[in-house]
């Protein structure tokens, strides 16, 4: 400790009692492994976001008003253009280091949606998500979705013709909601589409509401994981129910996250600098009644957008109450379907299994039947959804028809993710009944049977009780 | 001073790395290099510096500062593993009570009820209007158009249209006059090659040429390509094919209904005038 930083520390500590606290936190022992960094990247991409987002808030004016730009950028020189596609090109163009931060904004918004994706996968896979984990998985799962609707109201805000086209498409999807469809959507965007309020209001959303949730919400997501501990990949002759092996937080968790968040920082402007993917200047202002070739959503909404794509036409009047139409049933239950499916998961395999007591040792999704067949069948699922979106694309690439190839995924999108998760399940099973195992009931009952497959492998015999250390 | 034995870490493994001049001297090139980096990156930006320079700049500083920090760490701390004990949810201290003031008398189980439910029922009743306040209730806005008899078609510029403005196979986008812009009154306006049947509504057709409603039916993007092959109106947002020579019904895709036709006629000076808003639906579903 340098001279000064004990000085500040021992002034603190006088008055708030610091040094118990501190010292337990520092001896907080991190299990590692790789597949563990996926939750901090998104931390991290969040700090980026946050520390970027500042910076572009300063020039950023949420109104579609006619102004004229006179900034440096020849195309528009002179143009009337709605004030916010207006501000995100002086940002862009007559700020210094406009362009760059932009982009540093738009690439952690990326980063940060597939890191917590792929987080969950982890922790859906690995089965972290078993008792007494299901609340923050739950909480995870809350957290997924707001970064969605960030994801979403951020690229509508500069107001380029795609992101006109994309609010248009989430106007019509609260419409579509039976019953109530008109009213919330008059609601939400303060009459009959588009209305001058939109853009102020999904600013708010955008800058305020919803980083306000999410932060709010990966404080309780990270205190959870204090409290609770960390869940483990099993280690040979360690009681992985009682002990958790690891590197403590100072010095090693420290300096890793410390490199980690220096890198992704460091990669993340490299991307910026090579990638002009927030460049919205070609895309052009929205114009009412006009839309481009290639109208693609976000890749992170792909899945709703192929859904819409390959639902066949459908629209039907209930008792003329309400309407039940193709929009509603892809584009709100479909996706509803997936997180409730999701959200559900963590109860329907301890029912099946009749699972008992808490769990805290990770586990190979083939040694549960159940979980592997789920996972591939609705990540399948959601995949396939996602590919059935560059449909367009795909048709002008290969040269068949538009047509054929929607029907493609109209087909495979019924029949495979369903014959996949029933064929790993079955894999599944077999290789349980190869070894004559079965799904272990409780955390103590997997590591025997862990423990005598070891010996029928012909491994050295261990307690797997035994944990170096633990006595007092 | 006292210590707590809980707070102590248990170490099971510790690796002293060995001295290193050479990595002492990887700590200060790359942290000397980071701090370089971010000169480069000040002086850079203010001066409106190239992107590349002042952001490839910011990069690798970042990058350099992190290899720094890292081989700091590995060299001069040991490497330690250690291990902590899970702390066991206690199922013995399940009847504990939550506090240690408990309410007077009798248990009154009605009273307690009755505070919860008017507690909800106030909560609704004040948050209720503030939401309703949010937008002007919908009335029959979605069932309406800027369309009325006798509007003139006018392209994006304001200027009117006269029935051989357009090309054979020509195809226009068009509004209400004093309506530009308002999205769902947006209109396709198609010369045909040939005459078209039905169900389009022929006596809306003013020399082969017919007017439909540009919002798609599925979900309200503009019907804005013409696919020239089999003369179809196609949605670049979710593919719904139309066929503008049989009442614009949908072909292919997910639209589920055709788009409107707009009853069209002429003014006495020639002019392409609605001769009435559309009389069915425009855009997608609601309610």
């Amino acid at each position: 400790m340098t001279p000064l930083f004990s000085l500040l520390f021992d002034t603190l500590d006088a008055r708030l009692k610091l040094r118990g606290p501190s010292r337990k936190v520092a001896n907080k022992v991190f299990p590692h492994n790789w597949s563990f960094l996926l939750g901090e990247v998104a931390l991290f991409s969040l700090v980026v976001l946050v520390a970027t987002g500042i910076f572009l808030t300063m020039f950023y004016r949420p109104s579609t008003e006619a102004t004229v730009y006179n900034g440096s950028y020849e195309l528009y020189q002179g143009a009337q253009l709605p004030a916010a596609f207006e501000s995100i090109l002086r940002l862009s163009h007559d700020v210094p280091g406009g362009l760059l931060f932009r982009r540093i904004h738009r690439g952690a918004s990326h980063l940060f949606i597939a890191a917590s994706v792929l987080h969950m996968l982890r922790i859906l896979l690995t089965g972290a998500f078993r008792r007494p984990r299901e609340v923050n998985y739950h909480l995870g799962i809350g957290l997924i979705t707001f970064a969605f609707v960030a994801g979403f109201t951020g690229y509508s805000l500069p107001y380029d013709s795609l992101a006109g086209t994309g609010i248009r498409i989430a106007y019509s999807e609260l419409l579509s909601l039976p019953l109530i469809g008109d009213r919330v959507a008059f609601w939400i965007f303060g009459g009959d589409f588009p209305t001058g309020d939109v853009i102020p209001r999904f600013f708010v959303f955008h800058v305020l509401v919803v980083p306000g949730l999410i932060i709010a919400m990966v404080s309780l997501h990270l205190a959870l994981v204090a409290r609770q501990r960390h869940t483990q990949f099993p280690v040979r002759g360690v009681d992985g129910h009682k002990f958790i092996l690891g590197k403590p937080l100072w010095p090693a968790q420290f300096a890793e996250s410390a490199t980690l968040v220096l890198w992704m920082a460091g990669l993340l402007t490299a991307a910026a600098v090579f990638i002009p993917w927030s460049d919205v200047a070609l895309l052009g202002p929205y114009v009412p009644g006009e839309v481009g070739n290639n109208a693609q959503p976000d890749w992170f909404m792909f899945w709703i957008d192929g859904a819409l794509r390959i639902f066949p036409p459908l629209e039907f009047s209930v008792f003329g109450l309400l309407t039940v139409s193709g929009p509603f049933v892809a584009g709100i239950l479909l996706p509803g379907f997936v997180f409730t499916a999701l959200a559900a998961y963590p109860f329907a395999e301890r029912r099946r299994y009749g699972l008992r007591g808490d769990w805290h040792v990770l586990t190979n999704p083939l040694e549960i039947p159940l979980r592997a067949g789920f996972m591939l069948g609705i990540w399948s699922f959601v995949l396939l959804l996602s590919a059935a979106a560059t449909s367009d694309i795909l048709s002008r690439l290969t040269g068949v028809s538009i047509e054929n190839v929607l029907w493609f995924f109209r087909i495979t999108c019924v029949l495979l993710p369903p014959l996949l998760g029933l064929a790993i399940n079955r894999y599944a099973k077999r290789r349980l009944a190869r070894h004559s195992r079965t799904v272990a009931r409780s955390e103590q009952e997997a590591q025997v049977a862990a423990a005598s497959t070891e010996v029928a492998a012909g491994s050295k015999p261990k307690q797997p009780a035994q944990a170096p250390g633990s006595a007092p | 001073m006292k210590q707590d034995p809980k707070a102590e870490l248990r170490v099971i493994s510790r690796t002293e790395p060995p001295a290193s001049k050479l990595n002492d001297s990887i700590v200060v090139l790359t942290a000397g290099g980071a701090v370089l980096c971010a000169l480069v990156f000040a002086v850079a930006l203010p001066l409106g510096g190239p992107l590349p320079l002042y952001g490839g700049a910011l990069s690798l500083g970042l990058l350099l500062f992190g290899v720094a920090i890292r081989r700091y760490f590995t060299d001069r701390f040991p490497d330690i593993e250690a291990i902590e004990l899970r702390e066991i949810p206690d199922p013995d201290h399940a009847d504990e009570p939550l506090s240690d003031v408990e309410a007077l008398g009798p248990r009154r189980s009605f009273l307690k009820r009755a505070l919860i439910a008017s507690g909800a029922l106030f909560g609704i009743g004040i948050a209720a209007p503030p939401i309703a306040s949010l937008g002007p209730a919908p009335g029959g806005t979605l069932l309406r158009t800027a369309w009325r008899p006798g509007v003139r078609l006018v392209t994006n510029e304001g200027l009117p249209v006269k029935p051989d403005d357009l090309a054979m196979g020509g195809i226009a986008s068009i509004w209400p006059q004093d309506a530009i812009g308002q999205e769902r009154s947006s209109v396709l306006l198609l010369r045909l090659t040939t005459p078209p049947v039905a169900p389009t509504n022929l006596d809306w057709v003013v020399d082969n040429v017919v007017a439909y409603s540009k919002v798609c039916t599925h979900a309200g993007c503009p019907v804005a390509l013409y696919r020239e092959q089999d003369d179809a109106l196609f949605c670049p947002c979710h593919q719904s094919t139309f066929d503008p020579s049989r009442g614009a019904v949908p072909t292919f895709g997910p639209a589920a209904r055709a788009l409107p036709q707009l009853p069209l006629g002429l003014d006495d000076q020639g002019y392409l005038v609605a001769l009435d808003d559309f009389q069915a639906q425009v855009g997608p579903a609601f309610d």
